[in-house]
């Protein structure tokens, strides 16, 4: 009987707050609001919160404002699968910008795919994420590319023994993945991959001691990992040059490493630094990010070239698919990008990044051939 | 040596957290699912009161600990309290419903982003051939020094006494006049206490994310089946010990031939808590006692 | 309505386990954590199979039901040996080993990227069709553990949860007894294992992780443990109310946060209302 209270009382809830105003086109937004990867979901629905403000303030899209219904994937496939039904089926939304983790995403691709509803990911790096379906796009590179750079950069400064600890998520292995097979042969001397959410390497990095690498590879996921490694190296007295990639830029591995992230190289797209014009945007209206600039930057471009989409051919889905696939060019915050026949992205530059003097500062671009 | 030294670092910690849950566990048989919860909350009001409110650390430090000890106050008479006469596995559910909204509330108070208590890094010496920071030696000490304080009242003190009977025989310390329900309460609070001072080491050696809880209450847990059920001393020693096997696990040249990967770095360490179970099954320092 | 068949298949592939779960921990008061372990054995065994070696998946659910079969057995003796306390924490280790296997064993589950594009079969190929399906195995699936619960297999259960060695002595034999409710939960999860990653074209471990066991021990709790239909109702009512709460409207920015709060509230009221009857306490003498 209480359940039948209980459920009837939800019921009743959803009801009334399912009347909505008509005339708006609704937007979907699925990421790991909650869990171990909510600064990557908090930074990309702010992403995609700043850019639909510009659109709704600048008039809308033909008029009618952009709304948007966001959903927590909680980075399980089950999760995922289960917000791109409502989006997709209950709330019919236009296009969806999501999954952030890459079980997120592959979950919620076939029900996408099937509603002919097109889904730009902000952040999966799976490959898999490239076979997803015909309406599924990505515009946050494959690994493969930044996994080229670093092996490129390795190769100019004369590295040849890299150390390097992955957190066991999907982001970070495919990076790792990709990495082994772009350095020559036995170039990787120490690959440990941890639990994730480690935060004590301090016995694991006693190996090393023993060792002879020249650079070390923090592949950590966010900034409280991926500081905590830094800390720990610099601490046990390891001076060798460290690198890590745009999961560790941003101002939180500063503020936490303090001098032991001096020095450390990041690999990642351009205008991500606060003092960007979209870096103080950011910071004006959510106070700063909770992952890192990268992050909001792409989620926001994923908004953006959806909404140039919309405005060009309408919300029918098909339409907004094969504008994405013909678009030759769209200038967004990460570079001038577009998409191949699998619908992942092209042409985002590379960046270098280094630490110097407490801050973020580019060192140089990496063309990578 | 460094093995050694990052155990002890790594002990203190899970020895604060598992002394906590031994307390409630040994005495009351009640899970309390969301400890892991207010290590955080007892991490995060500290780094509140120091990096925002600016208070110096040996303020924030005691604010910190006072912060747990409410929380676990309210934690007892809201959650636990009008439950486990109920039936013990109430607590359990309540306890997750509790995690929750303190996950939640963490969430909304805190943000995602990770913080440090005392950013920066430390300057280590070398002693005895390993690396080790002032403040970590001084974290080493402060828990030594608060589970030898508590050893002292615990064993010496009237208090103590009376905590021990409760602990021993619930019923006939009540009929001896000794006011156990109080006691129950005044042992959740201490958990709390010793829980926060487990988060505040954490926010002092690594950082603070908000989903940090659970693999800690994990190793408490074993800590206190490994050192036998309402034996705290046994969870104190087995949390070092569990927390050492990490270290060595991942350490250590097996045999001059391969080391373990680090993935499984906490499963080693809970895999030989279970199979040394499985040989005595009351945990190292527990006695088999006669129930009818 | 897509989205309503849609959660209805998922509370179902939930109270598969759920149901199996129920009669160790609820009927069988014993304290096991670790239901996570047989779903991620049975899980990664039938699909590495079909997936990664091409076995047909015949062949691959045989090997599920036997990775079930030796799942219960390592439980059972594990049950035995333990204080049920520590049963209670170490059936978690067993859990987390699990997972730490498939995460790290990489050239096997791929890890942390999990086995995509699992093809579904022929039939069921619609989402009503699928609906249907799930729904008439399920109830199948909570007939026979009715049956048994009211039959011999049930009374056994209760007496060892009861008064063990009273049981004992009557001669219940607890070994067969608790390697039958170990085995039960294991063949539920044959169905969830078998039928979830197929639903959704991916099989990933981030779908296993402790949250997914706390639901269910809210599940049975709430249902009153023990009961095959009072864990039904309760299963699929929790399942609606928490994607339920993805209908209450909140600002974006605080959305994740307030619906765990929202749900851990629920909970606890739920648990309050019914804190005199989910475990009926004995007469004491």
């Amino acid at each position: 009987m209480k359940y039948v209270q209980l459920f009837s009382g939800v019921l009743v809830l959803a009801l009334l707050t399912a009347c909505k105003p008509t005339g708006s086109i609704k937007v979907g937004f699925i990421g790991p609001l909650t869990g171990d990867a909510a600064t990557f979901g908090t930074d990309t629905l702010h992403g995609v919160q700043l850019k639909i403000e510009e659109v709704n303030a600048a008039g809308g899209i033909g008029g009618r404002m952009i709304e948007l219904v966001a959903e927590d994937g909680r980075c399980a496939g089950g999760d995922a699968a289960n917000a791109a039904q409502k989006l997709v089926a209950v709330d019919k939304v236009v296009v969806i910008v999501g999954g952030d983790c890459s079980g997120e995403t592959l979950a919620a691709a076939p029900i996408a795919e099937a509603g002919g509803v097109v889904m730009i990911s902000p952040l999966s790096s799976s490959p898999d994420v490239a076979q997803a379906g015909d309406f599924i796009f990505r515009d946050y590179p494959n690994d493969l590319l930044k996994a080229k750079a670093v092996a490129q950069f390795f190769a100019e400064e004369g590295i040849s023994k890299v150390a390097i600890i992955t957190e066991n998520v999907d982001f970070t292995v495919a990076f790792r993945d990709a990495l082994k097979k772009d350095v020559p042969e036995g170039a990787l001397v120490f690959d440990e991959v941890v639990d994730p959410g480690t935060k004590d390497y301090r016995s694991l990095m006693t190996r090393l001691q023993d060792m002879e690498f020249d650079a070390f590879f923090a592949n950590g996921t966010s900034t409280a990992t991926i500081g905590a490694m830094m800390q720990q190296l610099r601490e046990q007295g390891f001076t060798q040059t460290a690198m890590t990639h745009d999961a560790g830029q941003d101002k939180s591995v500063i503020d936490i490493g303090g001098e032991a992230v001096a020095g450390l190289y990041a690999i990642n797209v351009p205008s991500v630094n606060e003092d960007s014009p979209f870096g103080q945007k950011v910071a004006e209206r959510f106070g700063g990010t909770q992952a890192g600039m990268a992050f909001v930057s792409h989620s926001y471009d994923a908004m953006g070239v959806l909404a140039e989409a919309m405005q060009a051919v309408g919300t029918e889905g098909t339409a907004i698919r094969d504008y994405l696939y013909n678009l030759s060019s769209y200038s967004g915050i990460v570079g001038n990008f577009s998409f191949d026949e699998n619908g992942d992205v092209i042409g985002i530059p590379l960046v270098l990044w280094q630490v110097q003097s407490g801050a973020y500062v580019k060192v140089k671009d990496i063309a990578v051939n | 040596m460094q093995l050694l030294i990052n155990g002890l670092i790594a002990g203190s910690l899970a020895a604060l957290i598992a002394a906590g849950l031994a307390l409630v566990y040994g005495v009351l048989g009640v899970f309390n699912l969301a400890l892991g919860q207010i290590v955080l909350v007892g991490g995060y009001a500290t780094w509140w009161f120091c990096q925002v409110a600016g208070l110096p650390l040996f303020l924030g430090i005691p604010a910190g600990l006072v912060t747990g000890g409410l929380v676990a106050w309210l934690t007892f008479i809201l959650f636990v309290k009008p439950f486990y006469k109920h039936h013990r596995f109430l607590p359990l559910v309540t306890t997750i419903a509790l995690s929750m909204i303190l996950d939640g509330l963490i969430l909304l108070l805190f943000q995602e982003r990770p913080r440090s208590i005392l950013p920066g890094m430390k300057e280590t010496m070398l002693l005895f051939g390993g690396r080790v920071s002032s403040e970590q030696l001084v974290l080493i000490a402060f828990t030594l020094v608060i589970l030898f304080g508590f050893a002292y009242l615990f064993h010496s003190t009237a208090v103590g006494r009376r905590i021990r009977a409760v602990v021993q025989h619930d019923h006939a310390a009540m009929s001896l006049g000794i006011n156990a329900p109080s006691l129950h309460t005044l042992i959740f609070v201490l958990s709390g206490v010793f829980a926060a001072a487990g988060g505040i080491f954490i926010g002092i050696d690594q950082n603070l994310t908000p989903t940090l809880a659970f693999p800690i209450t994990i190793k408490a847990y074993a800590a206190i089946i490994a050192g036998g059920k309402g034996n705290f001393w046994g969870a104190i020693v087995c949390a070092y010990l569990i927390a050492l096997l990490e270290q060595v696990v991942v350490g250590i040249h097996w045999f001059g031939v391969f080391y373990i990967p680090a993935g499984y770095q906490q499963t080693v360490a809970l895999l030989f808590i279970i199979v040394f179970l499985l040989l005595k099954p009351t945990g190292i320092f527990g006695s088999v006692s006669r129930s009818a | 309505m897509d989205f309503i068949l849609h959660i209805i298949i998922r509370a179902s592939f939930v109270l598969f386990v759920v149901a199996g779960y129920n009669v160790v921990f609820g009927k069988g008061k014993i304290l096991h954590f670790g239901q996570e372990a047989q779903d991620i054995v049975v899980a990664y065994m039938i699909w590495v199979l079909v997936m990664r070696f091409g076995f047909p998946l015949g062949v691959a659910l045989l090997a599920g039901v036997l990775a079930a079969v030796l799942s219960a057995a390592l439980f059972t003796w594990l049950s035995l040996r333990l204080e049920p306390d520590g049963f209670g924490v170490m059936s978690i280790a067993v859990h987390l080993a699990c997972l730490s296997v498939v995460l790290n064993w990489q050239s096997v589950t791929r890890g942390a990227l999990g086995i995509p594009r699992i093809p579904r079969a022929p039939f069921p190929s619609s989402l009503g069709e699928f609906a249907l399906f799930t729904s008439i195995l399920l109830v199948a699936w909570l007939l026979v553990l009715w049956k048994l619960d009211r039959g011999r297999f049930g009374r056994q259960l209760t007496a060892l949860a009861g008064h063990e060695w009273h049981a004992a002595s009557l001669g219940i034999d607890r070994r067969k007894v608790h390697f039958l409710a170990f085995l039960l939960s294991g063949i539920g999860v044959v169905f969830a294992a078998t039928l979830f990653p197929a639903y959704l074209f991916l099989l990933t471990p981030s779908d296993y992780h402790f949250s997914a066991m706390i639901f269910y021990v809210m599940c049975t709790v709430a249902g009153g443990p023990g009961h095959v239909w009072g864990v039904a109702i309760a299963t699929f009512a929790i399942v609606f109310l928490r994607e339920g709460l993805r209908f209450v409207s909140l600002p974006p920015d605080v959305l994740g946060p307030m619906q765990l709060i929202l749900f851990g509230l629920i909970l606890l009221i739920a648990v309050w209302l019914r804190r005199d009857t989910i475990f009926p306490k004995q007469r004491m003498v």
